[in-house]
């Protein structure tokens, strides 16, 4: 609906103007996130000095892999800027009743919770993944088709979507728990499983261990998707790797909107 | 109709009064509520070091039942205090109303509606102001959040700048509207929530608490405000407070909550009527009382300096009086109610389903 | 007898505490402090069991990136490295972590620079550095009681990555490398929190010290793999360079110290320069505490 459209337009200018007002911290928690990556990126580079490609004939060479990385740094930007900021505020909102004001007003509460604050500076990171995806494009020797480059913004909004629906239900558990740091190291470890290509889960743990990261809670498709889109050569099977996404996507976003629903109506608000 | 709030005294039902003339009564009551109960399961915190440890694999909790099968009917107009102690249950009630939480058991309506349904359609008509927390946003000025419930409350732009600079010259924070909220004190921010909540010109207004840590002049021209856009509006204002001071300016009609009941509901004068029996005689002497004679009336009494104060039951006035005054040298009477502070203390003191020291039976 | 001392010198010995009695009156604190802070981990008592357990779900993933390198490549070992001692190694990164993270110590002594809650430590007869040193002491020790059974349960899961128990010389060597990790690790950070005292923002800095560590202590990767990178300056590679760092003293070290990778001489250098390290830094966190409280002071606070 336009009036969600003006209302997260309105709550994005004030953050930018916020943070425009405040415009060295801002630059300085750019320079934080770019610094945290680039040392990773350093140590894929060292990796790639040993071994010229991640796992045996899963097609992870070097470009393919930077492009992988450039995936994820995009999509973690997108998140981390959008829904993160509000999601964090929850537990303090829960505390202190700001919550209760949210609830009384006319308007979707999921929306509010999830989307009223945003972290500019975290699209840094983004932008550096853009010119890494460039870099890793130009190098390689296919270039991916045209209809990689059309499902490849589809794709990674499905990585935004599940993560999303990540954040939501975290927020849920937060409404019903009250307080709970570990809630948001969880979302960072779990996250962690997304950083690198699927392949590497093999073996007697990995097996099964990417069984349950795909089918029962898809972090794996988050950035495995739209990379294999962009980076690996295009087959039949990417077709099912997309719609894989799309389905997921769609699942978990509609069931965490059930469990955020639960969650609200046993909200116990702070006592007075 | 039998229902568990009844006050302790024995009288089948709270006294409630007929609508407050010139309020609308066509479509039934704005505020309807049947045996609404919350209960909450209470973990207990472990004290000390050894029960941390086992509070690791095993907690005691206990259920503490924040309201315990309230009824209340409310009418188009009215403005209504729920007075009580801390604990008594009032912002529960009050979150209940609101949609805030859902209740353990009983059924409410306000304006129709089920308030825990959270329909947009029912938020759009009511507001809630809380004391001391806020809804704007901490961030923007207060300007940009009036403009932020514009667009939530999806306000017609002329008739919300109008009622804007109605409400905003009405309590004059024109000048602290380009300012971020949290660099406002505590009145200030009050006085914007209040502009903030009657800019979608709400049908129900909650208020809780809202004076707290208000200083004196604050709270004062908060009553004035909140009277004149009452009457005005046609609001129906329900305030909870456990300031006998709010009450008395703003509301003809009290309800008393006391551990999640509702103790009495009605007139703020017929407070004094029903829960105390005695009124208060103050006699300033000539010279030092004869307290044996004091003593022979029978009735408590107090000597401060040259006055004595006598707490004599009601329908003994007329009889004591006179031999009173006969016999000693006064030199001035008085005969007042118990203050209305003490009557509500006491109340809040007693335990429900206890009367109150010195009240009718 | 009694009546030969002039009564004033009676009244002055019974008033004061002698040394012993402040001794002991400063460990009755201390463990006070300690009972404390038990009882604040385990009010969270969902929060510290999965917290802890949590903290080893990083190395899951960078193990399963090394099996895929190891997978691709057909070397049996990278940086003298089998796949199962890059394991081994990520495990005992945590143990040394354990002992030098300091959280919250930088930050925290640079806030109440901030805020002046400093300034009590100025006036009371309290050493501020002594107090936070006792502190972290206590907070550790809580730590490890309550992690050592995740930890020893993860340790004994993964037993079979790990080469033979080390002969006892090597595992005094690896006690020894640990404590002074954490003694490294503590005045590293408390210096840098003393920097409060003359800067308003030392969170840049904190993080600066932060990433350089984080690429440069061992932590994210065993530092021998740096041994074929040139480090610009001509004959010297970028792993002997930072050899003479202190950031491979706070998670490398007891590690490759474990795993037998520094041996004889080499060991006896590194302990050397770790203990070294820890003096130099000791001997800055004083000399920066000293300048800047009398920074502080001229202020007037």
């Amino acid at each position: 609906m336009a009036r969600y459209l003006s209302i997260f337009l309105c709550c994005a200018r004030a953050c930018l103007v916020r943070d425009m007002t405040f415009r060295a911290n801002f630059l300085l928690e750019c320079l934080t996130s770019v610094g945290w990556m680039s040392m990773n990126l350093a140590f894929y580079l060292l990796v790639f000095t040993f071994t010229s490609e991640i796992g045996r004939n899963t097609g992870w060479t070097r470009e393919p892999f930077f492009a992988f990385v450039a995936t994820g740094l995009i999509i973690n930007a997108i998140v981390q800027a959008f829904f993160m900021p509000s999601a964090e505020e929850l537990t303090e909102m829960v505390r202190t009743g700001g919550l209760d004001g949210v609830l009384v007003q006319p308007l979707d509460a999921q929306f509010l919770l999830s989307m009223h604050r945003f972290d500019f500076s975290s699209l840094a990171n983004g932008f550096v993944g853009i010119g890494l995806l460039v870099w890793a494009l130009v190098r390689m020797e296919q270039a991916p088709p045209p209809i990689a480059w059309l499902l490849y913004p589809l794709t990674i909004l499905c990585g935004v979507a599940i993560l999303y629906s990540l954040i939501v239900m975290l927020a849920a558990a937060t409404i019903l728990m009250g307080r709970n740091q570990s809630l948001y190291d969880f979302w960072f470890y779990l996250t962690n499983f997304s950083r690198y290509p699927a392949e590497i889960y093999a073996g007697p743990w990995g097996s099964p261990l990417r069984a349950l990261c795909t089918f029962v809670i898809p972090i794996l498709l988050v950035v495995n998707v739209p990379a294999r889109v962009i980076a690996q050569p295009f087959a039949g099977q990417t077709w099912g790797w997309v719609a894989a996404a799309v389905v997921a996507a769609g699942g978990a976003l509609l069931l965490s909107r059930v469990v955020f629903q639960a969650a609200l109506a046993k909200y116990r608000s702070a006592s007075s | 109709m039998h229902n568990s709030s009844a006050p302790p005294f024995g009288s089948p039902a709270p006294l409630s009064l007929p609508p407050a003339p010139g309020a609308g009564s066509g479509t039934g009551p704005v505020i309807s509520v049947t045996g609404l109960a919350k209960e909450y399961r209470v973990y207990d915190k472990p004290e000390g070091l050894f029960s941390s440890i086992s509070g690791l694999f095993h907690r005691t909790s206990r259920v503490v039942e924040a309201l315990k099968g309230v009824d209340l009917t409310v009418e188009k107009g009215e403005f209504v205090a729920l007075l009580g102690p801390n604990g008594a249950g009032k912002t529960t009630f009050l979150k209940l109303l609101s949609g805030i939480i859902t209740p353990t058991r009983g059924e409410a309506r306000v304006l129709g509606a089920v308030p825990w349904q959270r329909t947009d359609e029912f938020r759009r008509r009511f507001a809630l102001v809380m004391g001391q927390r806020n809804q704007l946003w901490w961030d923007l000025p207060a300007a940009e959040s009036f403009r932020l419930h514009k667009e939530i409350y999806r306000l017609e732009p002329a008739r919300f700048e109008r009622t804007r600079d109605e409400l905003v010259d009405l309590l004059d924070v024109r000048k602290l509207l380009l300012q971020p909220v949290r660099d406002l004190s505590l009145g200030e921010r009050m006085k914007l929530e209040l502009v903030a909540a009657l800019l979608h010109e709400p049908e129900v207004l909650f208020l809780d608490e809202p004076t707290i840590g208000l200083d004196v002049v604050a709270q004062h021209s908060l009553h004035r405000f909140l009277a004149k856009v009452q009457a005005e509006r046609q609001m129906t204002v329900v305030l909870t407070t456990h300031y006998m001071k709010d009450v008395a300016a703003l509301c003809k009609r009290v309800v008393v909550i006391t551990h999640g009941s509702i103790l009495y509901d009605g007139s703020l004068e017929q407070i004094v009527d029903r829960f105390t029996s005695h009124k208060i005689v103050t006699l300033d002497l000539d010279g030092p009382p004869a307290e044996d004679r004091l003593k022979r009336l029978g009735f408590p009494y107090e000597i401060r300096g040259p006055q004595v104060i006598l707490r004599i039951d009601r329908t003994r006035i007329a009889d004591v009086l006179p031999e009173i005054l006969r016999g000693e040298s006064v030199r001035d009477v008085s005969v007042e109610d118990v203050p209305l502070e003490e009557i509500v203390a006491e109340l809040f003191r007693s335990e429900a389903g206890q009367a109150p020291a010195g009240s009718q039976r | 007898m009694m009546a030969l001392l002039p009564p004033s010198d009676l009244q002055a010995s019974a008033r004061e505490p002698g040394p012993l009695q402040a001794w002991m009156n400063s460990w009755r604190i201390w463990w006070t402090m300690l009972v404390i802070c038990l009882e604040e981990r385990l009010v969270y008592r969902g929060d510290f069991i999965l917290g802890t357990l949590m903290r080893f779900l990083p190395i899951v993933t960078q193990v399963f990136l090394w099996t895929a390198v190891f997978g691709a490549t057909s070397r049996g070992d990278i940086a003298g490295y089998s796949r199962n001692d890059i394991v081994a190694y990520y495990l005992l990164t945590m143990v040394t972590r354990a002992f030098s993270s300091m959280p919250g110590l930088a930050s925290g002594i640079a806030r109440s620079v901030r805020d002046g809650s400093v300034k009590k430590y100025l006036v009371q007869p309290v050493d501020y550095i002594g107090y936070l040193l006792a502190a972290r002491i206590a907070h550790k020790l809580v730590y490890y009681a309550v992690a050592t059974l995740p930890f020893a349960a993860v340790f004994f899961f993964c037993r079979s990555y790990f080469p033979p128990l080390p002969d006892a010389s090597t595992l005094a060597a690896f006690g020894l490398s640990l404590v002074l990790s954490f003694f490294l690790g503590f005045f590293l950070e408390a210096t840098l929190g003393m920097l409060g005292f003359w800067f308003l923002e030392v969170s840049s800095i904190v993080f600066a010290y932060m990433l350089v560590q984080y690429l440069l202590s061992g932590h994210m990767f065993p530092l021998d793999m740096l041994a074929g990178i040139p480090s610009g300056i001509p004959g010297v590679s970028l792993a002997s360079l930072v050899h003479w760092l202190p950031f491979e003293y706070t998670a490398y070290l007891p590690a490759a110290v474990w795993l037998g990778k520094i041996k004889g001489a080499d060991l006896v250098w590194s302990l050397v320069i770790e203990a070294g390290w820890v003096v130099v830094m000791a001997v800055a966190c004083r000399i920066a505490w000293r300048r800047g409280t009398r920074r502080y002071s001229a202020f007037g606070g």
